[in-house]
């Protein structure tokens, strides 16, 4: 996919493509282009009127070899698909195509009717997140209609239920497919200097299927969708449907003639390695480069886009004592690469799926970058102990009792938090217990960890966050403060006010979760779901001994 | 045609036309369900039966057409009554070039239709309702079946009700008083069976010999068509086919399949069309997504298996972490990930649904606390590593 959309981009600059609908309406500088529009270079807006060209893949029809070499690996899947779409006019039974993320399907059925020249509807269900949404993009895009400031951005139809949407796709299908009948009486009479269209057949697509199953209306649309052909019983109409889940997922109490299963297996490492090596500015440097490290991170994941993500800073630090980086590397040098990047493979083993954050992307690093430390899934730094966002004083105080309330049971509060506000230490657990008794504590205890953080009502978070902020002011006590003087005041009247809304921040930042309501009690229960590690940092930097604090073995 | 090879169809068809044409001649109502899994032809004999009556009594034309006329719900658009009464108000008007007020209301549209009924049986003019997926359409309340029914008895109307369904049992889902009103004509459609499967096979793949494909090529075509047929490997293809799923329209997918891998140089159907057609219409999807998977990915999936032999009855991702833990500690495998990539990990396996979590949707809880559980069956986890190009000795023995 990668090596697609660069070529892609190569490509454009150079020529000049036809203008279509389909494309953005930008008449001056170059657009970057996306998977459906091309890139366009300024050139005379033509005002044509929409016709069925509108639904053609912009820019010019590839080859069939052009096609094959942009999709290294892909040979069998595209010659399949080549089979089932058939000749021109030939009608066609509905497509399933699925497969891993990542794995081409989108990118080759693109480009394969761009190769087809044959007019196509394509929405993908992430950007239309609901029926309706769905429906009237489908029609807008049957009637040559684009949302601009002109009509207010508004659909050209209002389509909600399923039954009108069916109606009006008959009516819009059976339009064009007569439009195209016509085009091609006129064409066979007069030389058209316009773009031709090979076929009557008008294609749906529908990618991202699998995300449908998550909408509230899943029971009807799925197998709307699926009977779709059934229904409009036009056979000038083929359906094609895309989704990273198999079709077995899709099952549902109502039934279906299934559609007729594609699929697209996840690259082997060869085809990786053709595609990794693609546009890189020296093939044979990053070939050596993938020799070292393409098998140990296959063993983590073969997702092409997980992999090139890692890769790209990989291959920095694989470079970096190079000094000319267009020559090829012979056996010596390879060796010597590789005992350079050796001891960074590891560590890169353990953060591949990390998100880097924008100030260390591009700049040159001197260190391994900061993470993004709002979610635990995120790898953490082990030479970083920093924040990297800021909070408030309060809340940071806020995010600690929530995580001490989460994490501790609610019996201990009182050994952990007496009324002076100092740890105790648990003076009353002092005595040494058996041997046994350890051993079941222990196994309690792990089972407390493994359930996850526990909820709690508001009443104990402010009664753990009033016993924390007294203590914190004492220790503050003797330095000089000029900072917000809300905390230190000693009062705790304005801070409360401030921790309700600081509360409702954090929910919103999901740190703390809320729970369903207990209905005896009648009080909404709270969770902190966030990682111990960022709890330690949050409270070093307020300079708060949390190591006392929490419940541990 | 592609059923006319097939007797019971022509039976089933018989019937259906003597309901549907007693009620044009003679000016009464009926109702009939048809029912049958789905592609077994039921909605094809319907479509059939129609367009011969519309031949057959093509002599009352009156203004607004012919004679008989359809009316078309689904009850996958229509369950809902409002929808439904709109549509066919709908229908009525674009069949008697009226004019359609999307504004009209329920009682509007439910006044309007009896108000049609009763025109049309004045007139002698039959309307079929014809409701697909019929089962849908007893949700609720079922006042659009009521309506129907009620309407047929009382108004003097010559109307036909035929509900269309793929639960066998459609009929017991009507509520008391619209099964009074229903007359309990039910007509049964199978799938065909093996030599009806041939007969089909022949019919729909043989080239019509006086079309204008050149004579000789389509007279060897169907020799070698019908060589094939008595062939011991197609045989035992087409017997793995009907162990799947015989219907009629699995055998056009079939076929379709089949024909599509038609190699056009030689111009000819070959055994190899038919046996990938087979291959790639019955896929084994978790064997597919055990073999994408990477080994990381392998390692969490043998884990949970571990967990639940060893019978636990519920366990989340921290649990998956310990035993991944004491693999590693116990056998000093290389494969030893941090917490994170190992999440993340998991999360691939998720999507791609091999395993779920066991609490549905409602729990606010993240990802490692949820208690989680496998959707593929031991055999299949062993069956799919042995598969697996790259999976390490020490998974297999383990998952063992």
């Amino acid at each position: 996919m990668l090596g697609w959309f660069l070529q892609k981009r190569k490509m454009g600059k150079d020529e000049v493509p036809l203008i279509t609908r389909r494309t953005t309406r930008s008449s001056s500088a170059t657009a970057i282009s996306t998977k459906n529009n091309v890139v366009e270079s300024t050139t005379s807006t033509n005002i044509c009127s929409p016709s069925p060209i509108d639904l053609l893949y912009g820019g010019e029809p590839i080859d069939l070899d052009v096609l094959l070499s942009n999709f290294p690996g892909r040979h069998p899947q595209i010659r399949e698909l080549l089979q089932i779409l058939g000749p021109l006019n030939a009608p066609m039974l509905p497509v399933f195509v699925y497969g891993g993320p990542s794995t081409g399907k989108t990118g080759i059925l693109l480009q394969l009717f761009r190769h087809l020249n044959r007019p196509f509807v394509y929405s993908s269900c992430r950007t239309c997140y609901s029926p309706r949404i769905l429906f009237e993009s489908v029609l807008n895009q049957l009637s040559y209609h684009q949302k601009n400031s002109t009509n207010g951005y508004s659909s050209v139809k209002r389509c909600e239920k399923p039954s009108d949407f069916v109606n009006f796709l008959r009516e819009a299908l059976v339009g064009i497919v007569k439009s195209l009948k016509e085009n091609r009486r006129k064409s066979k009479s007069s030389k058209k200097l316009e773009r031709s269209i090979d076929g009557n057949m008008v294609y749906l697509i529908f990618d991202k299927l699998e995300l449908v199953k998550d909408w509230d209306k899943s029971s009807t649309i799925l197998p709307l969708l699926f009977n779709l052909d059934s229904m409009l019983n036009i056979p000038e109409v083929g359906l094609i449907f895309i989704s990273s889940t198999p079709p077995d997922t899709f099952y549902s109490s109502m039934g279906y003639i299934e559609p007729i299963p594609l699929y697209f297996p996840t690259y082997n490492e060869d085809d990786l390695r053709q595609i990794l090596v693609r546009n890189q500015a020296n093939p044979k440097l990053y070939s050596s480069f993938l020799d070292v490290v393409l098998r140990p991170f296959c063993r983590i994941t073969r997702r092409l886009d997980e992999l090139s993500a890692v890769f790209s800073p990989l291959f920095i630090e694989y470079c970096k004592p190079l000094n000319d980086l267009a020559i090829v590397p012979n056996e010596d040098l390879k060796r010597k690469l590789f005992s350079n990047l050796q001891p960074h493979i590891s560590l890169f083993l353990n953060e591949t799926f990390r998100v880097l954050s924008q100030s260390s992307l591009g700049a040159e690093r001197t260190k391994d970058g900061e993470p993004r430390g709002s979610k635990s899934k995120v790898g953490t730094c082990e030479d970083s102990d920093e924040l990297d966002f800021h909070m408030s004083t309060s809340a940071k105080y806020l995010l600690i009792s929530a995580f001490l309330a989460s994490r501790n049971p609610a019996t201990l509060d009182a050994s952990f938090f007496d009324s002076r506000g100092g740890s105790a230490d648990g003076r009353k657990r002092r005595r040494k217990p058996s041997e046994m008794a350890k051993g079941q504590k222990e196994a309690e205890e792990q089972e407390l960890l493994s359930k996850g953080p526990g909820s709690f009502p508001l009443e104990r978070l402010l009664a753990i966050f009033q016993c924390i902020t007294s203590v914190a002011e004492d220790s503050l006590g003797e330095e000089v403060q000029e900072e917000d003087s809300l905390e230190v005041e000693g009062q705790n009247n304005p801070l409360m006010s401030d921790v309700l809304l600081q509360l409702s921040t954090l929910c919103n930042a999901n740190f703390i979760v809320k729970g369903g309501t207990c209905p005896l009690e009648g009080s909404t229960r709270y969770r902190s779901v966030v990682s111990e590690d960022l709890a330690l940092k949050v409270a070093k930097s307020v300079k708060f001994p949390l190591a006392k604090y929490v419940y541990r073995r | 045609m592609v059923l006319q090879n097939y007797d019971v169809i022509l039976f089933l068809c018989s019937k259906l036309k003597f309901i549907v044409s007693s009620s044009v001649t003679e000016a009464c109502n009926n109702s009939v369900l048809l029912l049958g899994p789905r592609g077994t032809g039921k909605v094809a004999v319907l479509e059939l039966v129609l367009e011969d009556l519309l031949l057959e009594y093509p002599d009352m034309i009156t203004l607004s057409g012919g004679v008989v006329f359809q009316i078309r719900l689904n009850g996958l658009l229509h369950s809902d009554d409002n929808s439904a009464l709109k549509e066919i108000a709908r229908q009525l008007c674009v069949e008697h070039q009226l004019v359609f007020s999307k504004m009209a209301s329920f009682d509007d549209n439910s006044e309007f239709m009896i108000a049609m009924l009763r025109e049309c049986g004045l007139a002698h003019k039959t309307v079929v309702f014809v409701l697909d997926e019929f089962d849908l359409f007893t949700q609720g309340k079922q006042r659009l079946l009521y309506a129907l029914l009620d309407a047929m008895q009382s108004v003097t109307s010559q109307a036909v009700f035929i509900g269309v369904s793929c639960r066998l049992d459609a009929d017991q889902l009507l509520e008391k008083r619209v099964k009074s009103r229903f007359s309990h004509r039910k007509l049964l459609f199978l799938p065909p069976s093996e030599e009806e499967i041939y007969r089909l096979l022949d019919h729909v793949l043989s080239l019509p010999v006086d079309s204008n494909l050149p004579h000789d090529y389509a007279m060897e075509f169907n020799a070698k068509l019908h060589s094939m047929f008595s062939d011991e490997r197609f045989r035992q293809i087409i017997d793995s086919f009907m162990n799947f799923s015989p219907t009629v329209r699995h055998l056009v997918k079939f076929l379709f399949r089949a024909v599509s891998d038609m190699d056009l140089k030689l111009s000819n159907l070959s055994f190899e069309n038919f046996k990938s057609a087979i291959s790639s219409l019955q896929r084994q999807p978790k064997m597919e997504c055990l073999r994408d998977c990477s080994i990381l990915e392998l390692y969490i999936l043998v884990c949970m298996k571990r967990l639940e032999v060893k019978e636990q009855n519920s366990y989340s991702f921290s649990a998956v972490m310990k035993e991944y833990k004491s693999i590693h500690d116990s056998f000093q495998t290389s494969d030893y990930y941090s917490q994170d990539v190992c999440l993340r990990a998991f999360e691939h396996i998720l999507q791609r649904g091999l395993v779920c979590f066991a609490d549905g949707r409602g729990r606010i809880q993240s990802t490692e606390f949820r208690p989680v559980k496998l959707l593929i069956s031991f055999a299949e986890l062993s069956q799919g590593l042995k598969a697996h190009h790259l999976c390490p000795a020490i998974l297999q023995k383990l998952a063992a």
